[in-house]
């Protein structure tokens, strides 16, 4: 078997269509629409979730790659992406039914496939630091506001869903903390490149102003500060964080 | 457990990815279990080779199919072979294993053992939904066979030859205990018809007839403004011939939707992926692009 696949393989049936972020996110604004899903409607909401949903296959996908592509990484850390491929498939399934549960449908919007990319990284550490603490920091951001929202409009089974699938992610976080300290023990410019790379997904995924600090209400993605400190981030890094969401290029 | 995570990525079906996403977490498991008992029967902790190169070469080819369209030959090789043998390879080394002297060994197995009967009944359940034509079931049972006779070859995965009762039937779970695979079936048919609009469902329809007819002036007619099919496009449109045609995607982009429209024929199939656009004189194409054509017939 092929360790690393090149990133164009990653295998969809014929339901979706897939298509570069960028050019979604213009063709939208060129309709006088917002790049990103809002949540300020039952439709945005849902193409929201839509939009997890497929973030959850490919955070299944890439993990299911990283047991398969570090035969040589330590035992434990092959148990930990194993561990995650399960919580990965079963957000797929939580959110599949959530679809469901909005009235939605599997491949009823187009994907994306930057958290793909960002999973075939060929360094574990890269890999652990870009997808576990920089992909999976975004889903606590987008997940703390996503229950807020549910609560707010009163779907408790939306609220519910997202709220377990959210202490799954924390738990990733801090897996990805873990494994970036380890595989990176007395080598300082594997953890520099591997740090480098996730501060490079965090700026992408700031989506040009999206994401940033402030009240679940007023912006589109907001900086789960404390879900962040649960999951392990450090105040330096949130501060920075947020710093970085003030100067980011449009995406 | 490696080849499964693998694998994910390189299987379209929704189903059988999350047939296999739901059990490398207890293969490795499995693994731990096992590798976490060697030290204390005197050997590393976490180590594994092959008994002998005959395995590795029947894992190899266990391994080799990766190509999106060869879901039913990973399965098969995983679901139907390999774990209907360590199944059988497990209860032969319960039934020998001494319950005064090696309870932890037996505990191992009688967890591996319960997990895999769950699994093969899981893979069954998807193998029976993916099985679809005649061909595709000659191909799995070529496989199948080629596999087993490398098993086989090698003399079991231990090496020291087949199980004496290869137990390849396994009674059906209560769905409770199962991994009610026939959920992951039901989430990937989840989607029953698309919501096209009255209008445009009558300008897909058209738009398709003149595709698959390859009539470039009822084609134009469809088109937006300033869209042109390209030289390309027009090429592999016309490098066979096609019969009929089915929408297989339907996204929504704002108020303008992503349409694939796949086109059959003997000689093999094309999708081609449109953007329509509501238009004062109702719906038109916005833009076109021939996806990957696939030589075999539908």
């Amino acid at each position: 078997m092929d360790r690393p696949i090149a990133y164009d393989k990653l295998a969809r049936e014929d339901r979706f269509v897939r298509m570069r972020a960028r050019e979604v996110a213009e063709l939208k604004v060129s309709q006088g629409l917002p790049p990103f899903p809002d949540l300020s409607s039952a439709e945005s909401i849902k193409e929201r979730v839509h939009g997890i949903m497929v973030g959850e296959l490919q955070a299944m996908e890439g993990a299911g790659r990283s047991v398969c592509d570090f035969p040589d990484a330590p035992w434990e850390f092959t148990m930990d992406m194993a561990r995650q491929v399960w919580d990965e498939s079963r957000h797929v399934e939580i959110y599949l039914r959530l679809l469901d549960h909005l009235g939605g449908y599997a491949g009823e919007f187009p994907e994306t496939t930057i958290l793909w990319r960002c999973a075939c990284a060929e360094d574990a550490a890269a890999r652990v630091a870009g997808v576990n603490r920089g992909l999976e920091g975004l889903a606590c951001d987008v997940f703390n506001q996503l229950v807020h929202i549910a609560r707010k409009i009163g779907d408790p089974v939306l609220e519910r869903a997202v709220d377990f699938v959210l202490a799954d992610e924390i738990t990733h976080v801090r897996m990805g903390s873990k494994w970036l300290t380890k595989l990176t023990e007395g080598d300082a410019e594997r953890r520099r490149r591997a740090i480098e790379f996730q501060e490079n997904i965090d700026e992408r995924f700031n989506l040009g102003g999206v994401r940033r600090e402030g009240d679940h209400d007023a912006v589109s993605i907001s900086i789960a500060t404390d879900v962040r400190r649960l999951a392990g981030f450090t105040e330096e890094e949130i501060e920075r964080l947020i710093k970085t969401t003030q100067r980011s290029q449009v995406y | 457990m490696r080849a499964l995570g693998g694998w994910i990525a390189l299987t379209p079906e929704l189903s059988a990815k999350l047939l296999m996403g739901r059990h490398v977490w207890d293969l490795a498991q499995h693994c731990d279990a096992f590798g976490r008992r060697l030290p204390e029967l005197r050997a590393h902790a976490q180590e594994s080779e092959s008994a002998n190169p005959s395995i590795a070469t029947f894992m190899d080819a266990i391994e080799e199919p990766e190509a999106p369209d060869q879901t039913m030959e990973r399965l098969v090789g995983v679901y139907s072979v390999l774990k209907p043998h360590l199944r059988a390879i497990y209860r032969e080394h319960l039934a020998r294993a001494n319950p005064v002297y090696e309870p932890p060994t037996r505990r191992i197995l009688t967890r591996c053992i319960e997990d895999e009967t769950r699994h093969i009944v899981a893979g069954g359940e998807i193998l029976g939904h993916l099985r679809g034509t005649a061909a595709a079931k000659e191909r799995a049972r070529v496989h199948q066979a080629r596999l087993d006779g490398l098993l086989a070859a090698a003399g079991g995965v231990a090496g020291d030859g087949m199980p004496s009762s290869p137990l390849t039937s396994v009674e059906p779970l209560p769905a409770d205990l199962s991994d009610d695979a026939r959920e992951f079936i039901r989430l990937e048919a989840a989607t029953g018809t698309w919501p096209v609009p009255a209008g445009l469902h009558d300008a897909l329809t058209g738009f398709a007839a003149a595709l698959v007819a390859r009539d470039s002036k009822a084609l134009s007619h469809w088109l937006a403004p300033g869209v042109a099919i390209s030289d390309v496009a027009w090429e592999t449109l016309c490098a066979a011939d096609y019969a009929g045609h089915k929408v297989v995607a339907f996204a929504r982009l704002g108020h303008q939707h992503l349409v694939k429209t796949r086109l059959d024929g003997s000689a093999g199939s094309v999708v081609v992926l449109t953007r329509w656009t509501s238009a004062a004189d109702g719906w038109r194409v916005a833009a076109l692009d021939v996806l990957a054509r696939d030589p075999r017939p539908a």
